[in-house]
């Protein structure tokens, strides 16, 4: 996989920069999610209409905060291969494509971040925000 | 059709637009002149599906923000998604989930290496459109007919 001698595999050139391995985690993360999907949908049908009390309930159990978890954040690192794909096919102006793979970068992590956050402190049974800044 | 041929250096890739016989370099054929099929349809779905996705995972934030804020802020947030508005785009937003889940089966299906025959890659095309109409109207039924949300 050297930038300079072209190597195959079969007959058939192998990526010489990173296309095979974002091809790669693409379908990893598409895999994990295919259980990690009907899981949530499966959660998602328990918690509409529960109310405040019934979605605390929910998060008091481990198993539910960190299947939650994991699949936002698997959820958004597949997001951000997939807007990628999608700013990659339609902006091919340097700049603006490096200005808005790298806005989305930070709006998956902004994301990840908060959403990890938030689940733990749900999950601790924290008392509502924003207790613990300021008030 | 008849807009003037843009001149050179006018696109996106700083590529000539313009031939050296002054005519406009021929570009692939657009959308518009495709006879639709089911595999391109899908694949167009399938795009759009996970962008809405992106916003659905926005609002799944939200949610969690709303949560987070005690039990007022949290009645706010159910009461805006119980709106026939608030329905709509959860509804939007189970249907762009279960199809992006079938069509993203049919893809890791393709990418094994089966199921590429033109006769079958539009079967399974097919069918992801219908799973996820299926999938979405059988999650909301189930919401509705448990009660847990009514219009």
């Amino acid at each position: 996989m050297s930038g300079q001698t072209k190597s195959f595999v079969k007959g058939v050139k192998v990526s010489e920069h990173h296309g095979a391995g974002e091809w790669m985690a693409e379908r990893l993360s598409s895999l994990i999610l295919v259980p990690l999907t009907l899981w949530g949908l499966w959660s998602a049908m328990q918690l509409a209409g529960s109310g405040y009390a019934g979605a605390m309930a929910w998060f008091e159990s481990p198993v539910n905060a960190g299947l939650l978890a994991l699949t936002l954040l698997v959820s958004l690192w597949h997001m951000n291969l997939g807007l990628k794909v999608i700013v990659d096919d339609y902006i091919h102006r340097p700049t603006s494509r490096g200005v808005l793979l790298a806005l989305i970068a930070v709006v998956c992590l902004v994301l990840a971040a908060a959403s990890v956050f938030l689940i733990m402190r749900l999950a601790l049974g924290s008392a509502p925000l924003p207790a613990g800044f300021g008030a | 059709m008849t807009s003037p041929p843009p001149v050179s250096g006018d696109d996106q890739s700083d590529r000539p637009v313009l031939q050296p016989n002054g005519r406009p370099r021929p570009l692939s054929p657009h959308l518009q002149v495709w006879r639709w099929h089911v595999t391109m349809a899908a694949s167009i779905l399938h795009r759009i599906s996970g962008s809405a996705l992106s916003a659905g995972a926005v609002l799944v934030g939200i949610w969690l923000l709303a949560l987070a804020f005690g039990p007022e802020c949290y009645a706010t947030f159910t009461g805006l998604s119980a709106s026939p508005l608030g329905l709509l785009v959860w509804f939007s937003l189970t249907l762009a989930l279960t199809y992006h889940l079938a069509s993203g089966i049919r893809h890791l299906v393709w990418d094994s290496g089966a199921g590429l025959e033109p006769k079958t890659a539009s079967l399974l095309s097919g069918l992801s459109i219908a799973a996820g109409l299926v999938l979405a109207l059988a999650f909301w039924a189930g919401l509705f007919i448990s009660g847990s949300v009514a219009l």
